[in-house]
């Protein structure tokens, strides 16, 4: 062990520092800072109504200068260190859940936090970067122990659905759904014969009614009877649950092809719509813009994601593909969830845009990926064969 | 690495795969998207138009005042309104003339209410009626859904529950003139002016004009807010955001030192007579009772005052109910001045309090006669007896003796001749007439005839009631600096003047004495008010009679008019200082009884029934105030 630590620092020191920076995927880089600058755009349009919010677009760019910061050493870190520390960090991250479910401290209704020192940290978030890691690692290794089949996927799932469960129970729906979402990707990427998934499909159709009884909270069971109800187009109670989603709706509808201009939308500047500098900040994007740059930001969106999943196919190692691409997939869930949801078709489920959303959390987590696909795209050449 | 299968090629058929899928969902949602911006995009764009959310301003809860047991003086109290809107009709007309079928409006009302109602910004209501009976206000709820700009709804007011216990003493409210707002947004920029006018237009919103109501304004009036409201196209508020951000904060509670109870007994006690009376705490210079009767009750004003019922208030030069007796009025301290003028000479050394000076009943000077008021005369007296049997011609004498400008001094040092910052409106200095006073004032050199006057507190001296209390606690407490206050908890009162004269103890001990025989000892001139009814404690005290008017040779020859024979504006003014009780002294008192005649008659029974029911109340039980500060010293003291 001793002796490739030393190999890979003389590894990084071979090539100079400064080359490695400029080894970076700099257009990816730059798409990403692009996308940000638009969110404190946004929000500047949603909060400067409110002086108690005054300061959150500033206090946005900074998160996102932390985030860059973080994205670009995570980057530079060699991919062999991210392969080293997989595991050990999958195991810590399920410790401190279990912290959680024992110690953790409530914020926002659930028990999701844990205090490490000064800081309180989301051990639920850590986990969507060390599930991939650790499903990275765990088929570059095992790819060759099993001649194909089925079986090779059955701990992928344990792996998976340990941390779920733990989440699930704080509350937090939204990040359960996540870890299956990206977790599950990789384990199609994996090869996960067909028929499976047709049956895995099937399964969970048929599950639905039993997870709506007995599985949701009460709170959780509303937001669904909600969305079926605006979905299926039956008057929905406005005053109540519904009025977030039929507000948001209204403010996106009024958009029109352009917008009514940065500053104008009536129903953005009159703080009609709870959330909106959260998770309903596509509103304020749809309803001053248009439809034009709305969908103009979701096509930016699928180019940077594009650009990400490029990086997973060019590279060697079974570990960097499966790592980009799951990193890929952890931030494509959000977009399409959050998205998904502020247009009204799946139920309310608190989960954030990406760059555009107010919040240290996301923007933290979302650095991570892309740091994470960045260092696969500097080790590409990598065969990362330690062990195997 | 290359493994027993082609990996490669499995992950990145998945990879594409699942990249198609992905970009389908994009295609999705941006079809979604399509869908509602640009298909369904009228029917949202009419539904954002329909919507609106209104953020109607919300004025703040004043502050209450409260007396030093926490007893409210000023509060608040549920009343029913009803106003009309004009942005949410467009039948005016009609819509009073609905109204006036319900409630009695006279046509002039009507009228003016209409041409007010479109003189004011669209939205603001306009009050046809407050203080609406429980049977108009509910009436009036069922009727206004379906009349639109009619608004009925239940509104804070102040109200003073002791009426006119604390008119002056507290002021009262009133809606902001134009001169209330001038005077609101001084020193503001435009936009924070607007903001001002904004705020003091609302219906529930009042100002301060006069008393504690007007000087602590600021610590009263809190921080309005919004009420945010979601409304239809109609205008109908269709639901109310609970946003404690735009909430307004309520103003501060204040503590004053009066105590409601004492103050009531000594207005009552006044009965018909009109005057003023000051009760002070000797220690702490709390103001206890600060009475002024007649007054006025505040509610009145609450609401707007008519014209006539203020004029009736404003003509009364009689007994001028508007008018702060006790901090405002002035008058001659007549006797009571004495204290003053013998600690004077025996400090300059011009007498000794042994030495006996003749009364023959006159003094004459110059080519002038003085009258002491026992025309028989008092005989040869000394200090002493001069003090208890208020011997004019005695002080004739020693203010001859030492001139008026060591005798003003002296009053200068007791604080006559100075206003009394106590945080209120109001408060006059009074006059401590010397040299330089009058070649300002009448542009003439002091005479020394004038001294003569001064010395027995006639003449140009004037003092108010509240200087009279301070001077009897002063010598109570033997020289003791005494500041008198009347905010107990709340903006401190800013006074540049720190008052720093202290008094020699030894010669206020004689005062005391002197004092106690007015009440207390053979030839006192208040001998049937020395008795509290307590048993042991006495009253100690100093009669005085103000002269209003000026008697001539004549009528002094023929005898001086008195009671029923003369107008009562033309009656002396009786007056009366005094402590208790006299060998512990907690208490001063003055009391003024306008054109009483008599201090010892009119004005001492009073001061006697006051000061007995304040050792009655001991009044210096542990303020509310206090208290909570004591609490929380306690508790620490018990930690350790």
């Amino acid at each position: 062990m001793a002796t490739t630590m030393r190999a890979s620092s003389l590894d990084f020191s071979r090539r100079s520092l400064w080359t490695q920076l400029g080894a970076l995927p700099w257009g990816l880089i730059l798409l990403i800072c692009a996308m940000a600058m638009i969110g404190v755009a946004i929000l500047h349009s949603a909060t400067f109504t409110n002086p108690e919010e005054a300061g959150l677009p500033i206090r946005h760019a900074t998160r996102f200068g932390v985030a860059l910061g973080v994205l670009l050493v995570a980057g530079l870190v060699p991919l062999k260190w991210w392969f080293w520390a997989a595991w050990p960090s999958y195991l810590a991250t399920l410790v401190l859940l279990v912290a959680v479910e024992f110690f953790g401290f409530t914020g926002g209704g659930a028990q999701r936090w844990v205090q490490i020192g000064p800081v309180g940290v989301q051990p639920s978030e850590f986990m969507k970067v060390t599930l991939t890691l650790a499903l990275a690692a765990y088929y570059h290794k095992r790819w060759n122990d099993f001649s194909g089949g089925f079986v090779i996927h059955l701990p992928a799932l344990a792996l998976i659905a340990l941390p779920a469960a733990l989440i699930f129970r704080q509350p937090d729906f939204g990040t359960t759904l996540a870890l299956f979402a990206s977790g599950g990707m990789m384990i199609f990427l994996a090869g996960l014969w067909w028929r499976v998934i047709m049956a895995i499909g099937v399964a969970a159709v048929a599950s639905i009614p039993a997870i709506y009884f007995f599985v949701l909270q009460d709170y959780q069971r509303e937001r669904v009877d909600t969305y079926v109800a605006q979905l299926t187009g039956q008057s929905v109670n406005v005053m109540d649950d519904g009025y977030q989603i039929e507000q948001a709706k209204i403010a996106i509808g009024s958009g029109g092809w352009t917008g009514k201009g940065y500053m104008e939308g009536t129903q953005s500047q009159l703080d009609y719509i709870p959330e909106q500098h959260t998770d309903f900040i596509l509103t304020v994007l749809a309803e001053e813009f248009g439809f034009l740059v709305t969908s103009g930001v979701l096509i930016l969106w699928m180019v940077i994601l594009g650009l990400g999943l490029a990086i997973a196919l060019r590279a060697a190692s079974l570990f960097a593909r499966f790592a980009a691409a799951g990193a890929v997939a952890t931030v494509a869930f959000y977009i399409l969830f959050n998205v998904a949801m502020v247009l009204g078709l799946v139920p309310v489920v608190g989960v954030p845009l990406p760059l555009l959303s107010y919040g240290g959390t996301v923007m933290i987590t979302t650095a991570g990926c892309f740091g994470l696909i960045c260092a696969a795209h500097l080790g590409r050449n990598e065969p990362l064969n330690t062990g195997a | 690495m290359s493994g027993k299968r082609p990996i490669d090629g499995l992950f990145n058929r998945r990879a594409l795969i699942a990249a198609g899928g992905g970009g389908a969902v994009f295609g999705g949602l941006i079809a979604r998207l399509f869908q509602l911006q640009i298909m369904e995009h009228e029917r949202f764009e009419v539904a954002a138009a329909e919507n609106g959310v209104r953020l109607d301003l919300a004025p703040p809860q004043r502050g209450r005042i409260l007396d030093r047991f926490g007893r409210p003086l000023a509060a608040h109290r549920q009343a029913g309104r009803v106003s009309i809107v004009r942005e949410q009709t467009n039948d005016l007309p009609g819509l009073m003339a609905e109204l006036s079928r319900h409630l009695d409006i006279s046509p002039e009302r009507q009228t003016r209410l209409i041409s007010d109602a479109r003189r004011q910004a669209s939205f603001q209501p306009v009050t046809v009626k407050s203080e609406l009976s429980y049977e108009d206000f509910s009436r009036l709820s069922v009727l206004a859904p379906s009349l639109p700009g009619l608004q009925v709804e239940m509104a804070s007011t102040r109200s003073y529950p002791r009426g006119r216990d604390f008119a002056h003493v507290l002021g009262y409210v009133a809606k902001a003139s134009e001169m209330d707002l001038e005077r609101l947004s001084e020193g503001a920029n435009a936009q924070e002016r607007a903001a001002v006018r904004r705020l003091f237009k609302h219906p529930d919103m009042r100002t301060g004009r006069s008393g504690v109501e007007r000087s602590a304004e600021d610590w009263l009036r809190g921080e309005a807010g919004f009420r945010k409201l979601e409304t239809n196209a109609a205008g109908r508020i269709i639901r109310e955001f609970d946003d404690p951000t735009l909430a307004p904060k309520p103003g501060r509670d204040l503590y004053l030192t009066v105590d409601a109870e004492l103050q009531k007994f000594a207005i009552d006690r006044f009965g018909v007579e009109s005057g003023a009376a000051v009760v002070l705490d000797i220690e702490t210079g709390d103001i206890l009772a600060f009475v002024s009767t007649p007054a006025f009750d505040p509610n009145d004003f609450v609401n707007g005052i008519s014209s006539a019922d203020y004029a009736v208030l404003r003509d009364d030069v009689e007994y001028s109910p508007l008018y702060h007796k006790a901090y405002d009025g002035t008058y001659p301290p007549g006797s009571t001045f004495k204290m003053v003028v013998a600690a004077a000479a025996l400090e300059a050394g011009v007498i000794d309090p042994n030495e006996r000076i003749y009364c023959p009943g006159h003094y004459r000077f110059g080519n002038n006669t003085w009258h002491c008021w026992k025309k028989r005369g008092h005989g040869s007296v000394n200090m002493h007896w001069a003090l208890k049997g208020s011997c004019d011609v005695y002080f004739y004498e020693i203010a001859r003796r030492m001139g008026i400008e060591t005798l003003a001094d002296m009053g200068k040092r007791f604080g006559f001749g100075q206003r009394w910052e106590l945080g209120l409106t109001g408060g006059r200095s009074g006059v401590m007439p010397n040299d330089a006073w009058k070649r300002a004032a009448r542009g003439e050199p002091w005479y020394e005839g004038e001294t003569l006057n001064i010395g027995i507190g006639q003449g140009q001296v004037a003092s108010t009631p509240l200087q009279l209390a301070v001077m009897s606690a002063r010598i109570a407490a033997e020289g003791k600096i005494i500041t008198p206050r009347i905010i107990g908890e709340g903006p401190r009162p800013d006074s540049d003047i720190p008052f720093d004269a202290p008094l020699d103890a030894a010669i206020m001990q004689r005062m005391k004495a002197a004092m106690y025989g007015v009440t207390s000892e053979a030839g006192g001139t208040a001998l049937r008010s020395g008795d509290l009814g307590l048993g042991g404690p006495r009253l100690a005290g100093k009669t005085g009679t103000s002269q209003v008017r000026r008697i001539s040779a004549a009528e002094r020859a023929t005898g001086i008019l008195k009671g029923e024979n003369i107008d009562r504006r033309l009656r002396d003014h009786a007056l009366f200082v005094a402590y208790a009780p006299h060998d512990d002294p907690k208490y001063a008192i003055s009391v003024v009884v306008e054109h009483g005649e008599g201090g010892s008659k009119a004005a001492a029974p009073v001061a006697r029934d006051i000061m007995a029911e304040a050792m009655r109340i001991d009044a210096r039980r542990t303020p509310s105030y206090i208290r909570t500060a004591a609490t929380g010293g306690g508790t620490s003291g018990g930690a350790r």
